[in-house]
């Protein structure tokens, strides 16, 4: 987030796409509501009519995949209509000319016909977000889960430049992070490209840093993306792994191929609190404490970094993660230092970052409240909103973003589009939370969003158990008839070991990150 | 923002900014005044009347937490008439709120504001009153529970489930005595619009709402550990509460300290279950020969998992190694696992579930 959460309540207008956030963000979700009786003006962009929805003063509801056409069209009208922040593109940001000739096609009318959203609806909007100085936008990965999810995110990019919403305290661009360590784990380098810091692993001269740091030498090749080695894996090009706290059967897109590929390594380790369905393959397991158990610090969504303390003792002769990794490096060979605890790792972390060179876990005692990244020194208080003094990398640069369809659109047999996320009650693999009864009480089992007139041309009853197909594969859940649906598209949470929503998923990849487009794919639905 | 100005506050000249209540400027100089219905992540009621204040030329005492200041204004929040009018109010709460003469059972660990500020301000000894409040006896929800013979109707807990949480599921219902915290049609929490993020616990001072989980653990034994909930990436920090060496229990750090402003969701304060859960992974297991998993020292399963990582390493080069990290894990994990990777096998074939 280039603003911080606690600045929301203060914005004047919020623009969500891609999040359905009381869900799956229910407290920044909470910091909205405030914002919303506070007097802020609410627009949310959902496939699906959303809590969030309910509240907003406009609702566009397009069809899933369709961002691109929606975003350029805004774009389209503040550019035609003289809504542009001349000086702020003039002085922070370069590339504006070619974007602009690139948007003309870009017509809210155009749009309408593509993304199913009234073009007067995109009008009022973009005009809307171009004159409230105070207009952040929030997004999840409603935006990032497609093919073309680093053009969405850079069609969400070149509004905010346009616009001069950056560097503004509660007007930004807002990425709102999943997990509760998604950035740190980024920040501190568990990347196939970067070591912590954005360091490049291909830059020689970052290479050079590291190796003297840690006394040996470095592969200068960039490695993997996850969804790459997924296929690799399936490919037989990577033949062992090591998975510390993820169930990949669950959480990877098109997991049966996931499955093919487990059962071709060689050798897999798995270091995790609880069995799952990816522990089934193991060779290796390794029993790990939970956070709960163990020290150490979670970086949030506004690039907060805030201690996990040890409160309880691991069961049985589970330990912490950080101590099991420092012994298997042992037993490969390498010389890892006698870390004494988790906070002599950090330091080493920060002695390499200058942007976390002044976060300690000694500082972290005094700041109830967290550091927030870049933070270069040790007298340095954190930095709340980003970009403050205009662009950190002095010019930001628009990029021309064009329309691509999802790779896989309904068709005769798979006739409806599959968009998949969560619920309040569940977290993601949900090993943890299918062992909750509140969470069970509230959302027991699977279940598919359905159109009340899908449902009908179908045959189909509300509670009835349906089957959902894909090229990919099938998965039984209980059909919901909902109000919230667009006709044509059907939801279903990914949460459920026993019906598994990413058996249908499309593991086809966004050509950057890799990431998978769990938000569009083609189903068929039977009673 | 307009013209700050001068307030009068038992006597001393306080700097007061328009909008602000008398309760903020207290606040802020160090003056203490009770308050009941008071939450600062809630519009002021005015409806407990705890916090009834002496203003120069009002004929009544007024409500510090929901009076606006004027400039000039003169305001004296202790005297004899303030007193005599708290005394009553406690004594009449008191004598509504429960039947036992301790007030609260000690067993119950939820903060009973009421009962210490009786104590400190002097409560007038009166009957007590059996007021016929109903509660749900057959809300079969399994973490939040509502004693109506605690409550005072101070409302915290319905506006928060208003204007904070804004499911609006619990209100006040019936109507003069019998007046009580209810649904719609009295049904149980679960089938009302309550998403179980339990404000209504955290808000409330009387004890009335509570959590079934810790239910009856003493709070003098409670020893709370302060960190960073382990579900989205919101950040919300939590007090771990721990009795017997189990989590039983977590809240929020008051309101105005943290991300979360007092606030957390069903996940962060009730789903900590699995942390003691009997299928917790406990001991190193290792694929025997059979090719079942057994049960193995950590020296054994480590050399097992180096070896078997440098075997593949051995005959397919380090690229045909995949290292999964987590996003679930510490800063300071990621930090090694990617170290791991890159200097101890030599890839760089390290992600996590960033892009999942």
């Amino acid at each position: 987030m280039t603003n911080s959460i606690p600045e929301i309540r203060d914005a004047d207008l919020l623009f969500v796409i891609g999040s359905n956030t009381t869900e799956a963000h229910p407290i920044i979700a909470m910091e909205m509501k405030q914002a919303v009786r506070n007097g802020a003006r609410l627009i949310v962009a959902d496939p699906r009519k959303i809590w969030m929805a309910e509240i907003a003063e406009r609702h566009l509801q397009l069809r899933p995949g369709t961002d691109v056409w929606l975003l350029n069209a805004m774009a389209h009208v503040i550019v035609t209509e003289g809504l542009t922040d001349n000086a702020f593109i003039e002085k922070h940001t370069k590339g504006f000319e070619a974007v602009r000739e690139a948007l003309l096609p870009y017509t809210p009318e155009g749009a309408e016909e593509v993304t199913g959203v009234p073009a007067d609806d995109i009008r009022q909007t973009a005009r809307a977000y171009a004159a409230t100085p105070r207009a952040g936008i929030y997004y999840t990965l409603g935006i990032t889960e497609h093919t073309h999810g680093t053009d969405n995110v850079y069609a969400l990019a070149n509004l905010v430049l346009m616009t001069g919403h950056l560097g503004v305290r509660s007007a930004g661009m807002n990425p709102l992070r999943g997990q509760n360590n998604v950035q740190g784990a980024n920040d501190s380098g568990a990347t196939p490209m970067f070591y912590p810091g954005y360091q490049r692993v291909d830059d020689p001269e970052v290479r050079l840093k590291f190796e003297s740091a840690w006394g040996v030498a470095l592969p200068p090749k960039p490695g993997l993306n996850l969804n790459v080695m997924m296929k690799a894996m399936a490919r037989g090009e990577v033949r062992g792994m090591y998975v510390m706290g993820e169930d990949l059967v669950i959480s990877e897109p098109n997991a049966s191929e996931v499955e093919v590929g487990l059962n071709n390594l060689e050798f897999l380790v798995c270091q995790d609190i609880f069995p799952n369905e990816t522990t089934r393959y193991a060779d290796v397991i390794l029993p790990a404490a939970c956070f709960a158990e163990k020290d150490g610090v979670f970086t949030n969504s506004d690039r907060r970094v805030q201690r996990v303390r040890k409160a309880v003792e691991p069961p049985g002769e589970a330990r912490a993660d950080w101590e099991i990794l420092c012994d298997m490096a042992r037993a490969a060979g390498y010389l890892m230092p006698p870390y004494a605890s988790a906070s002599e790792i950090y330091d080493e972390m920060a002695a390499l970052v200058p942007a976390y060179a002044g976060i300690s876990h000694e500082r972290l005692e005094e700041n109830v409240a967290g550091l927030q990244w870049p933070c270069p020194s040790a007298e340095h208080p954190g930095t709340e909103t980003l970009h403050l003094g205009g662009p950190l990398i002095g010019k930001a640069g628009f990029q021309v973003v064009q329309y691509r369809e999802s790779d896989e659109l309904p068709d005769g047999e798979y006739p409806l589009v599959l968009s998949t996320g969560r619920v309040l009650y569940h977290y993601n693999a949900a090993t943890q939370t299918i062992r909750e009864p509140g969470s069970m009480a509230k959302a027991g089992r699977n279940f598919l969003e359905i159109h009340r007139r899908d449902a009908g041309r179908l045959g189909i009853e509300d509670g009835q158990m349906v089957t959902v197909a894909s090229r990919r594969g099938q998965v039984q859940a209980e059909a919901l008839i909902s109000p919230r649906m667009r006709p044509g598209c059907v939801w279903m949470p990914m949460h459920f070991a026993d019906s598994r929503a990413n058996l249908l998923t499309n593991d086809a990849g966004d050509a950057v990150t890799g990431t998978g487009e769990y938000k569009v794919c083609a189903v068929s639905v039977r009673a | 923002m307009s013209e700050r100005f001068t307030i009068k506050l038992d006597g001393r000249s306080c700097r007061a900014a328009p909008g602000e209540t008398v309760l903020d400027v207290a606040g802020r100089e160090g003056v203490s005044i009770p308050t009941l219905c008071h939450d600062p992540r809630l519009e002021p009621a005015g409806a407990c009347r705890t916090c009834l204040v002496e203003v120069a030329g009002e004929r009544r005492m007024q409500p510090a937490c929901a009076f606006r200041v004027r400039p000039g204004m003169d305001v004296t929040t202790a005297s004899e008439r303030i007193d005599r009018h708290r005394k009553v109010l406690y004594g009449l709460y008191m004598a509504d709120h429960r039947l036992d003469d301790a007030g609260l059972p000690e067993e119950n660990g939820s903060a009973n504001m009421l009962r210490e500020q009786a104590a400190r301000n002097g409560a007038l000894a009166l009957p007590p009153v059996n007021a016929s409040r109903t509660g749900r006896p057959a809300d079969t929800n399994p973490y939040i529970r509502f004693d109506p013979e605690l409550c005072i109707l101070c409302a915290r807990c319905t506006r928060y489930c208003d204007e904070v949480e804004a499911v609006s599921a619990i209100t006040l219902t019936e109507r003069g005595a019998s007046t009580t915290i209810g649904t719609i049609g009295n049904a149980g929490l679960l089938d009302t619009s309550c998403e179980l993020c339990g404000g209504c616990i955290d808000t409330c001072p009387t004890g009335a709402m509570t959590e079934k989980k810790s239910y009856g653990i003493p709070h003098a034994e409670l020893e709370a550990v302060r960190s960073t909930c382990n579900f989205c990436g919101v950040g919300c920090q939590v007090d771990l509460n721990i009795h017997a060496g189990r989590v039983v229990k977590v809240a929020s750090p008051p309101p105005g300290e943290t991300v979360n402003d007092g606030n957390l969701c069903v996940k962060g304060r009730f789903a900590y279950d699995f942390i003691h859960h009997e299928e917790r992974l406990q001991v190193p297991m290792v694929r025997g020969r059979d090719g079942e998993l057994h049960r193995a020292s950590w020296e054994v399963a480590i050399r097992r998992a180096a070896d078997g990582l440098l075997a593949v390493r051995a005959k397919h080069g380090a690229d045909a190694l995949g290292f999964v990290s987590s996003s679930r894990c510490t800063g300071e994990e990621n930090y090694l696992m990617q170290k791991l990777s890159r200097a101890a096998f030599g890839t760089n074939n390290c992600h996590q579930c960033a892009a999942t």
